[in-house]
């Protein structure tokens, strides 16, 4: 009787929603209540009664996370197998502290269920700076942020993927489940075996470690020596990156959400590929998405026709990352012209420069082109292995002033390894010659170039994840040359806040003892840190200064021989190869893109290109 | 070119005024009803909508005309396409633009949870003056056309266009004086100059 008594109750919570006519004082105060609100044109709808319910928590703001292709991915991943999911954004602070006043618990937008009652959450981490906005959501959804003060079962398992879960472990101690790699099946595979198992049992979590692209963070015991330095791992377990072979038959979301208020991406987004075949030396995404997939232009016509009916659309783009080195790129534009409703335009952000081709730009907007040649002389270019010269960009350039764009955007990085004040002054010389390209012929409009360089940050899983991160002097002398060496009619420069690049540095490149730093930050008021006017400096550093921790270890140079906090996750990549390719870097040799001929990076038994499909 | 009459309910009370506009846009691509474009250097759809609804205030009389060839059911695709909330009442073809933002002199709305008060001695009042979100002091005594008490609700018609006074102010000031607390504000009616489509 008990039982039944407690199961019932179970039950009413478990069917809890939250009304939205309830929040209606909160609403109508905070600023974009659409984004509250849910009840898109097409939101996910999930099967009644469902034997699992998954939410996708995205620790940023809705507009942001609705523009992003990957939690849709995954959510239609739970759906295909018949389990509940639904999304969830992190609240702007106005909501999001009306709503801890009024103890009313965060809820997820579709089913409006508060997110504690779900049987896991797993939120999709995207770069360094949202990891206090993760301890924030479980906060404002009434669920303890460490994972043992979460014992018992009573709480939803909390999950974390994307780019950041390559070096889970400054989140390790509030995670239960990290997902490492493609999320198209790890993910609801795992939902499969907590229901196989009855729930988050030892059983659940043995077997789910040995489930590929999965780590579970309470398997695994970091060893220190005496001086602080990581000695060892101690666990059965060797998580290892989940890849998909097949892209082209993977999940994808027929339709998907318009979002209530506009998003930064406004449009339907299509995957062209996964992976990237350069290897630029500095880009964490070029080494973590490897082997390059592709789609074929045909499924790939059909995802875009069927996006553009389901949501009304008028734009699509058409994401990887480097979209011209899709080999039928040509093949898909006609395609995708010739089968979409006419005044559809394609967006093709990300091209690269020498892929840049005039004829592909003609539906966009005439109005910016952008660049990325990441440094300003060749040499240090070589020392990235960025495979463009200056010649590709002035005639990639040319061209489309030709066609009638008349501003240009161009993105740099300071602080590279090797990189000197004559590197930093050669951007002035790439801007000097798109101006006189532009010049060369009489032109409607003054041109306007505007320059970005962000600082570089050494990620994991690249071939300078043992660089050192400029300090805060260096920084600012590179900054104040640039700004010296850009003065010019025309040209805008604008540059990384170094506080902003140093935390994402600290936490990039950090291990398990983080954690006290980011709960410690989170209790001092930290959130959204990724944006310029929210980031909290003060209590930052009086987080790490709480801790005892000294962020400057983490940004310091790594030795080759040292255990680094991500060593025990196998990415499929051999450290010998970002090894051999850090060599290269400070030989100044490039090495080719994977279409030219294979590198050896560890992957070749389940790389296309290596195979000789390129 | 057609006019139509729609609401903003079920959660779309929360939609601001340009976001409208963009899922009109959206509604109306995926019904495939056409829209002509204005011309000049960046083209937009020709969707003309009344002036903006402060945004969690319900609505059944929001109007809009669109430049369109279309000659269907048009509230029947516009609402096999259109958003929960956000639906057509009723529809016509016109000649012109209605300019809805021009002509909607007064709106009706209705409200809850105004404990009852004396409309009468309210609306013998010369002058009511207030502090409007800008902090500036107005005298909305001028825009208040009619109050009256229906069922367990208050109905009220209000100035719009050049004499707007938003109903969620006048609520504001109610509750400031009689107490309680406004719920649900929802337009019921607008009236316009000239005729609802011409």
């Amino acid at each position: 009787m008990r039982v039944l008594i407690n199961r019932q109750i179970d039950d009413i919570i478990r069917y809890m929603t939250i009304n939205i006519d309830d929040l209606k004082d909160i609403l109508s105060r905070v600023e974009k209540p659409a984004r509250y609100t849910g009840g898109e044109y097409g939101q996910i709808k999930s099967p009644e009664n469902a034997p699992f319910y998954f939410c996708m928590a995205f620790p940023d703001l809705y507009e942001v996370g609705m523009s992003n292709l990957g939690i849709k991915i995954v959510a239609e991943s739970f759906l295909r197998r018949g389990y509940a999911a639904d999304y969830c954004f992190a609240p702007q602070t106005d909501f999001g502290d009306a709503i801890k006043r009024a103890d009313i618990p965060l809820y997820s937008l579709a089913l409006k269920k508060p997110l504690k009652e779900f049987d896991m959450i797993g939120f999709s981490v995207q770069f360094e700076l949202c990891y206090t906005n993760i301890l924030y959501t479980l906060d404002l959804a009434g669920i303890p942020l460490r994972r043992a003060d979460r014992a018992g079962g009573k709480y939803p398992l909390i999950a974390i993927g994307g780019p950041c879960a390559v070096n889970p472990e400054p989140l390790a101690d509030f995670v239960d489940l990290v997902f490492i790699g493609d999320g198209e099946s790890a993910d609801a595979d795992v939902a499969a075996l907590y229901l196989e198992c009855g729930g988050a049992t030892d059983e659940f979590f043995r077997r789910a470690a040995a489930i590929e692209g999965v780590y579970v963070p309470a398997l695994m015991d970091v060893k220190y020596d005496k001086d602080g330095h990581i000695c060892g791992f101690e666990g059965d377990f060797t998580p290892r990156r989940a890849i998909i072979g097949d892209l082209d038959g993977a999940v994808f979301p027929a339709a998907q959400p318009v979002p209530n208020c506009e998003s930064v991406f406004d449009r339907s987004i299509i995957e062209v590929m996964r992976g990237c075949y350069r290897g630029c030396r500095f880009c964490q995404a070029g080494f973590i998405y490897r082997p390059v997939r592709q789609r074929s232009v045909r499924t790939l016509t059909e995802q875009a026709c069927s996006l553009i009916a389901s949501t009304g659309y008028d734009e699509v783009s058409l994401n990887s990352l480097s979209t011209g080195d899709y080999p039928r790129l040509r093949e898909l534009i006609r395609s995708l012209k010739d089968s979409l409703p006419e005044g559809v335009t394609l967006a093709l952000p990300s091209l690269r420069v020498d892929s840049f081709d005039s004829d592909f730009a003609q539906d966009a907007r005439k109005i910016s082109l952008t660049f990325a040649p990441e440094a300003g002389s060749q040499r240090l270019r070589d020392v990235i292995n960025k495979d463009i010269t200056e010649d590709e960009i002035l005639n990639a350039a040319e061209s489309a002033f030709d066609i009638g764009y008349s501003a240009v955007k161009l993105y740099f990085m300071l602080g590279l390894p090797t990189e000197t004040d004559d590197d930093l002054r050669a951007i002035r010389r790439i801007v000097d010659l798109i101006k006189s390209a532009y010049g060369r012929k009489k032109r409607a409009k003054a041109l306007r170039v505007s320059v970005s360089v962000s600082t570089f940050i050494p990620k994991p899983f690249t071939p300078f994840q043992w660089e050192a991160q400029c300090g805060e002097s260096q920084v600012e002398a590179k900054q104040k040359l640039l700004r010296d060496s850009l003065y010019i009619k025309g040209v805008t420069l604008s540059w990384s806040d170094y506080f902003t690049s140093r935390l994402e540095g600290v936490l990039a490149r950090g291990d398990r003892r983080l954690g006290y730093a980011i709960e410690r930050a989170y209790a001092l008021g930290c959130r959204f840190d990724g944006w310029t006017k929210q980031l909290n400096k003060e209590a930052w550093t009086q987080a790490f200064a709480d801790c005892g921790i000294d962020p400057d270890i983490y940004t310091r140079e790594r030795g080759e021989e040292e255990i680094l906090p991500w060593d025990f996750i196998d990415m499929g990549i051999n450290k010998n190869f970002f090894l051999r390719e850090r060599r290269r870097a400070y030989e100044a040799t490039v090495t080719g893109s994977c279409k030219k001929g294979c590198a050896g990076c560890g992957l070749q038994g389940v790389c296309p290109a290596a195979k000789g499909d390129r | 070119m057609i006019a139509f009459k729609f609401t903003k309910t079920y959660g779309a009370e929360y939609i601001s005024h340009l976001d409208l506009l963009r899922h009109i846009y959206r509604t109306l691509r995926r019904a495939g009803i056409p829209v002509n474009y204005s011309g000049g250097f960046h083209k937009h759809p020709r969707i003309f909508l009344n002036n903006p609804l402060g945004t969690g205030i319900k609505s059944v009389a929001e109007y809009a005309t669109i430049d369109t060839p279309f000659d269907g059911d048009f509230a029947g695709v516009f609402n096999a396409h259109s958003p929960a909330g956000i639906k057509c009442l009723k529809w016509a073809h016109v000649k012109d633009n209605q300019n809805y933002a021009n002509c909607i002199v007064k709106c009706t709305y209705s409200a809850e949870g105004i404990p009852p008060f004396d409309i009468a001695a309210l609306l013998a009042r010369e002058s009511i003056e207030i502090t409007d979100m800008r902090g500036r002091k107005v005298d909305i005594r001028p825009r208040i056309y009619a109050v009256e008490r229906q069922d367990d609700g208050l109905v009220f018609t209000l100035g719009c266009g050049e004499n707007n006074l938003r109903p969620d102010l006048f609520c504001d000031y109610l509750c400031s004086v009689y107490g309680g607390r406004a719920k649900n504000i929802t337009k019921t009616a607008s009236e316009m100059s000239g005729g609802e489509f011409v």
